[in-house]
């Protein structure tokens, strides 16, 4: 239980994937204009971390890496299909999203409407590949540590596009310099959020 | 492209997609992994080289491989002798054994005249694993030379340590103390004293990757601890 | 699915094709303009060489991919474009790793490690998405170079700032005098930090839009 919660706090803090390691600035960028609708790409990010991370552990344990096909017998012992991790990873990415997509458009049309535009934007989102990535390098033990990190990831996402979200739309009824309005300032104010963020990175969990 | 296909379109469309781009990638992957795991076996060869400071072209490695290479060993982490071929060992595997199934390659190299014993290491940077050699001499102490690699680490920071300046820091340095305890050799952020024999100097801005070399060494040695006692009180 | 037929209604370098390759490199560029393949600017820039090799890789990637999604785009059924896309881009990205791998051991090396950051960059998806998909081949092949090279050159640029700043070298060569270093200048270290590269792109940005005053924002 511990390591679940250290696992947790650790990605959403320490790990940020949006401030300590600048995954997912596309649309964490493009996106951030109101907090509205970066609450409701937030969300939509947590979800598919939350479920693609999961998969992808199960994928390349029991699938593609080495050895992992031992469950089919001592013959399979020696294959190793880790030259499709990418293109297995993206894949699942891709159709879970498409997936959420289709289900949404079905059940909660209201739903959709206000997020369904950033779906898409999500399957290229460099963070969820990231997440997934991040999970097998870090070798967990079980699926349960690789949801947490990925739920905890999603919500580092989250605080980061709300924050940015917040922190522009006060900035509207500030003078900025015109030709800085915007994407510049916006920028900017992403590579300040960072330099706050690496004080974490001293933290020891 | 507004119009909408038929589901059984949808189905028989990604079907021969996943099918044929299956196809291709593994015909490519079964063509090529002969050349590819040649290069890769020539690159450990030159990589285990190059921690003794013998510089060779990837190429040659082979052949002058086992000029330096006297004997190979596998030791379990009781520091006893095992069966097979150490060179065969593949670390990323091993590293997520239990502790009492792990074989830890062992190469003894000889170049003028000197004996050196080469550890291999494994661990985790900032993106992805990094790798490396370490030899010492035939005081099981002292540091001959280092070889450090890695597979993704940032270009320009977490990278440096694969050059030479970051590498050649090591030599000479400890691993362990006067009194004879374990202290590894640690990478440390800024201002270390030269002659600190269990310490040298952080890469800036590298400072994830460099906390990951420190873990691999510390953690990585120390496994051979008990054979290097049961050589040294010889 | 020929297209020679189509094209030989225009010149191969129409105004209208050469507008294609140019406007991404400044009035419409991929990152200061549409936002898209950030991640990997942030990633690769601390100095000018690996900006460089990734900035060639995507040129080609992209070219190649906008191009056969060009070709395909009368079959794909719109509910799994995502999909088929990023397969094309995945399987072109790993194919070029495979192949480099077994007979470019070395160039290999360099490279592999960009490959995750060009099957997610954005700005390969968002070309096909915004243009392949609807347009000839021809034209997608102009739209994927030209995008490139308009994400090439920012890519270029913050890497030679943040090279020369950070570290006082352009492609590993030193550039700043050892005089001026004995006279009390240091390199700073905090153009090596990732967000320096944010910052640095946001400055690009101001001078960009200063000096075309439409790009500015009106919000």
């Amino acid at each position: 239980m511990e390591e679940l919660v250290n696992i947790f706090v650790r990605s959403i803090f320490i790990d940020n994937l949006v401030l300590a390691y600048f995954l997912g600035m596309c649309s964490y960028l493009a996106i951030s204009r109101t907090v509205k609708t970066s609450i409701g790409l937030g969300f939509a990010v947590i979800f598919v971390l939350g479920i693609t991370v999961p998969i992808n552990y199960l994928i390349e344990n029991y699938l593609l890496g080495r050895g992992a096909l031992s469950w089919l017998g001592p013959r399979f012992a020696d294959v190793d299909l880790s030259f499709l991790t990418f293109i297995m990873f993206i894949a699942v990415i891709a159709s879970m999203v498409q997936l959420v997509e289709m289900i949404i458009e079905k059940f909660s049309p209201t739903l959709y409407n206000s997020l369904g535009i950033f779906l898409p934007l999500i399957a290229v989102n460099c963070a969820i590949l990231g997440g997934s990535l991040f999970m097998q390098e870090r070798n967990y033990a079980n699926p349960i540590e690789a949801t947490f990190f990925g739920l905890g990831s999603g919500v580092g996402f989250f605080l980061a596009i709300v924050g940015i979200a917040a922190i522009r739309e006060k900035i509207k009824y500030s003078n900025v310099l015109p030709p800085l309005r915007g994407l510049g300032i916006a920028f900017i104010i992403t590579g300040l959020m960072g330099i706050a963020f690496m004080s974490f990175m001293g933290i020891e969990l | 492209m507004t119009k909408d296909y038929s589901n059984k379109y949808i189905f028989i469309y990604s079907s021969i997609m996943v099918v044929v781009v299956a196809l291709i990638l593994s015909l490519l992957a079964t063509l090529l992994q002969p050349r590819q795991e040649r290069n890769i076996r020539l690159e450990k060869m030159q990589d285990i080289l190059a921690s003794i400071n013998i510089e060779v072209e990837r190429e040659k490695s082979e052949v002058v491989f086992w000029d330096y290479i006297v004997d190979t060993k596998i030791l379990n982490h009781k520091g006893e002798e095992l069966e097979g071929d150490a060179f065969e060992v593949d670390l990323q595997d091993e590293i997520r054994k239990d502790l009492a199934e792990r074989q830890l390659p062992l190469y003894i190299a000889e170049a003028e005249d000197e004996q050196y014993y080469i550890i291999p290491l494994r661990g985790a940077g900032l993106w992805g694993a990094i790798w490396g050699y370490i030899s010492l001499k035939s005081d099981f102490n002292t540091i001959a030379g280092v070889n450090f690699d890695h597979a993704s680490e940032t270009p320009g920071l977490g990278s440096q340590i694969a050059d030479k300046h970051f590498e050649d820091q090591f030599k000479g340095k400890n691993i362990f103390d006067q009194d004879g305890n374990y202290r590894s050799v640690r990478v440390i952020r800024n201002g270390v004293d030269p002659d600190d024999p269990h310490r040298v100097d952080a890469i800036s801005g590298g400072t994830m990757t460099c906390n990951g070399v420190s873990n691999m060494m510390y953690d990585g040695i120390r496994l051979y601890k008990p054979y290097i006692q049961k050589q040294v009180n010889l | 699915m020929s297209t020679n037929a189509e094209i030989s209604k225009e010149p191969l370098f129409s105004y209208k094709n050469k507008k294609l390759i140019t406007n991404p490199i400044g009035k419409d560029n991929p990152i200061t303009i549409q936002v898209l393949g950030i991640c990997s600017i942030l990633a690769v820039t601390v100095q000018l060489k690996p900006s460089l090799v990734l900035a060639i890789s995507v040129v080609a990637v992209m070219g190649l991919a906008n191009v056969i999604i060009s070709l395909l785009r009368k079959t794909i059924p719109q509910r799994i474009r995502i999909i088929v896309q990023l397969t094309v881009i995945a399987s072109l990205v790993i194919i070029v790793d495979q192949v480099l791998k077994a007979y470019m051991y070395d160039v290999s090396r360099q490279l592999s490690i960009f490959v995750g950051l060009i099957i997610t960059n954005c700005i390969i998806m968002g070309r096909l998405e915004g243009y392949a998909l609807y347009n000839k081949a021809w034209p997608s092949f102009l739209d994927g170079i030209g995008n490139a090279s308009g994400y090439a050159a920012i890519l270029i640029v913050v890497g030679a700032v943040r090279e020369f700043f950070g570290s006082g070298t352009l492609m590993n060569v030193q550039i700043i005098p050892d005089a001026l270093y004995a006279i009390g200048y240091e390199n700073n270290g905090f153009f090596i930090l990732p967000p320096m590269a944010l910052i640095t792109v946001g400055i690009i940005i101001w001078i960009q839009r200063s000096r075309d005053k439409e790009l500015i924002d009106a919000s």
